[in-house]
């Protein structure tokens, strides 16, 4: 069974589609993850599957029942943390797991044997007792997650975990999520921007772009699609240009070539081998080559192999005009 | 039953963590008492003229009881906006409680926060000399504080389930407020009010609420308005302000905020 299916799955606010007709599922126990820019849809896509939004057209289970006709059953088996914290600060950490765990049906007599678990488990037993005020960002965000797996949820969904918190909390949330999936054996369904994020949780990463799925696939596949090597050259301009790259193409462990002028990026599967080459063609046509490095691929070159532009900042103008659009319908 | 409870607990929790608003909503009222009070203390003879024959002070005491309780009421649901806002409308929306359970919740919170900042004003009104002939009349004069409050906090919801942003919620609560708080016998009789203005006001649940705080506190009957009528008024309120408040919390919370 899937813990999550979408069939056709499309929601409009008036004439901007901001999920596009998708269709997918999520396996029970997996960890998956949404990827995208901002104003992709992955945040629509989650309101859908925790019932906040109806969707146009399109049908989504989710832990087996249907986010439209059985809304009360999907919110009986899901937990959602919000990409902002909503723990409540004038209440103590303790006092915000037991309205988490009140809203949550959580049977009385279990009620203070589930916090007592889900607070040491984000090690933050010793403070239940302070007001939530005094935590940090970090802290905070703990402390909500928390509150999403009190009921043990079927499936629990992450709208960007890690956003606005410093590297060394990142990780350690990192660690809560990998803990709470062996733990409770939960299916987890999260969005995110961070490449990082994504390849180190995530057994399977969904890219999202302009309201689609570009491409669904493990992080490691992905990955070696392209080659498990990168291979960056910076070359002179030169008359026997088009040559040389029509020569590289022949070299057998090349997968793909994007050219950017004089830099060349190469995806390869052995590039230690390939770089002798290089130098032998180069040598060949009299290309003087400025500079060549080797790397491993990065989500990052996947994502934007997939879709065209890196990871779209907030100023971008694509991205304001549609944001705009879309905050204007909602105002409506 | 059950959720409605948790929201309702959850409304006190944080009211009780925020002290200096207990007293900051209290300065208002008791300006009002002490203030106008004693302004207005030589239109006694007015006061008289309708059948009442104490201080003017002892005659709109229970007008001020009832202004705490219209304001701490409707200012009450603002935290719907910063709920929404802040996220923690869409943690209840995510859960199995139903939405009519997080407005009732929130309306019998606020209710009882009305009805406890009325009791402090009932306190300072002893304090500057206002008496109760009868001490015993305190507990029905709360309970019908406590119910007509939880008419005036579903205005609250409803106006700020509506709203889309604090702008919109305090104008539309200003424009609420006063008139209806003007438009009653809480400070003057019924009687000296225009016929027209007077035919208004019998159409206000806050007249028919003065009226039986007033002749519960002092003993006195104006208006010639039976207790009955009075009470059957106020139950209607509060009943039609469940009814709507439900409704539309319900259908609003459900749009994209």
């Amino acid at each position: 069974m899937y813990s999550i299916e979408t069939k056709s799955l499309t929601k409009s606010f008036g004439d901007l589609v901001a999920v596009n007709d998708i269709s997918f599922s999520v396996e029970k126990g997996e960890i998956f993850g949404f990827l995208g820019p901002n104003g992709a849809g992955k945040s629509t896509t989650m309101m859908i599957f925790t019932t906040l939004l109806k969707p146009t057209s399109g049908q989504a289970l989710v832990a087996g029942f249907d986010v439209m006709k059985n809304a009360k059953h999907v919110r009986e088996n899901i937990g959602f943390v919000q990409q902002e914290t909503t723990v409540d600060e004038y209440l103590t950490g303790r006092e915000n797991l037991l309205l988490q765990a009140r809203l949550n049906h959580i049977p009385k007599n279990e009620i203070n044997h589930r916090i007592d678990e889900v607070l040491d488990l984000i090690e933050l037993t010793d403070k239940q007792d302070q007001a939530v005020v005094t935590y940090s960002g970090g802290m905070r965000k703990r402390l909500d997650i928390a509150g999403g797996l009190l009921h043990h949820p079927k499936v629990l969904f992450l709208d960007e975990p890690t956003v606005g918190l410093d590297i060394q909390t990142r990780r350690k949330i990192w660690e809560y999520i990998k803990k709470i999936h062996t733990e409770f054996e939960m299916t987890i369904f999260l969005t995110t921007h961070y490449m990082e994020e994504a390849d180190n949780l995530c057994d399977r990463i969904g890219i999202m772009d302009h309201g689609k799925i570009q491409v669904i696939d493990s992080p490691q596949n992905m990955k070696n699609d392209l080659g498990n090597e990168i291979i960056s050259l910076l070359v002179d301009e030169s008359n026997n240009h088009n040559s040389f790259l029509s020569e590289l193409k022949k070299i057998e462990f090349i997968k793909k070539i994007n050219e950017d002028n004089l830099k060349l990026t190469l995806f390869v599967s052995n590039g230690t081998e390939v770089i002798p080459k290089i130098f032998q063609i180069s040598s060949q046509l009299e290309i003087k080559i400025t500079s060549i490095s080797l790397t491993q691929p990065t989500l990052d070159d996947v994502f934007i192999s997939y879709t065209g532009h890196e990871i779209r900042d907030d100023d971008s103008k694509y991205n304001r005009k549609r944001e705009h659009a879309k905050m204007k319908r909602l105002r409506a | 039953m059950y959720d409605t409870y948790t929201i309702f607990w959850r409304e006190l929790k944080r009211y009780k963590k925020s002290r200096s608003g207990v007293l900051i909503r209290l300065i208002q009222p008791a300006i009002w008492i002490i203030v106008v009070g004693n302004i207005f203390s030589e239109t006694q003879p007015l006061i008289q003229s309708v059948g009442f024959d104490g201080e003017y002070i002892e005659f709109m005491a229970p007008g001020v009881i009832i202004l705490t309780a219209i304001f701490t009421s409707i200012f009450g649901g603002v935290n719907t906006l910063w709920d929404r806002r802040y996220g923690f409308m869409n943690k209840a929306l995510t859960s199995p409680i139903s939405r009519s359970a997080i407005a009732l919740g929130k309306m019998s919170a606020i209710s009882l926060i009305a009805a406890l900042q009325a009791s402090l004003i009932i306190g300072i009104a002893l304090a500057i000399g206002v008496t109760f002939p009868n001490p015993f009349m305190i507990i029905p004069i709360m309970a019908i504080v406590v119910l007509f409050s939880l008419g005036f906090s579903g205005i609250s919801v409803t106006l700020a389930a509506t709203a889309k942003s604090q702008e919109t919620f305090w104008g539309m609560i200003n424009l609420m407020g006063m008139p209806l708080f003007m438009l009653s016998p809480a400070l003057f009789p019924l009687e000296l009010l225009p016929n027209w203005l007077a035919v208004v006001a019998k159409l206000n649940p806050v007249t028919y609420t003065v009226l039986l705080v007033r002749e519960l506190m002092t003993g006195v009957s104006e208006g010639g308005i039976p207790i009955l009528i009075s009470l059957g008024v106020i139950f209607a309120f509060v009943l039609a302000m469940i009814a709507i408040a439900s409704y539309v919390f319900t259908r609003e919370v459900n749009k994209p905020f």
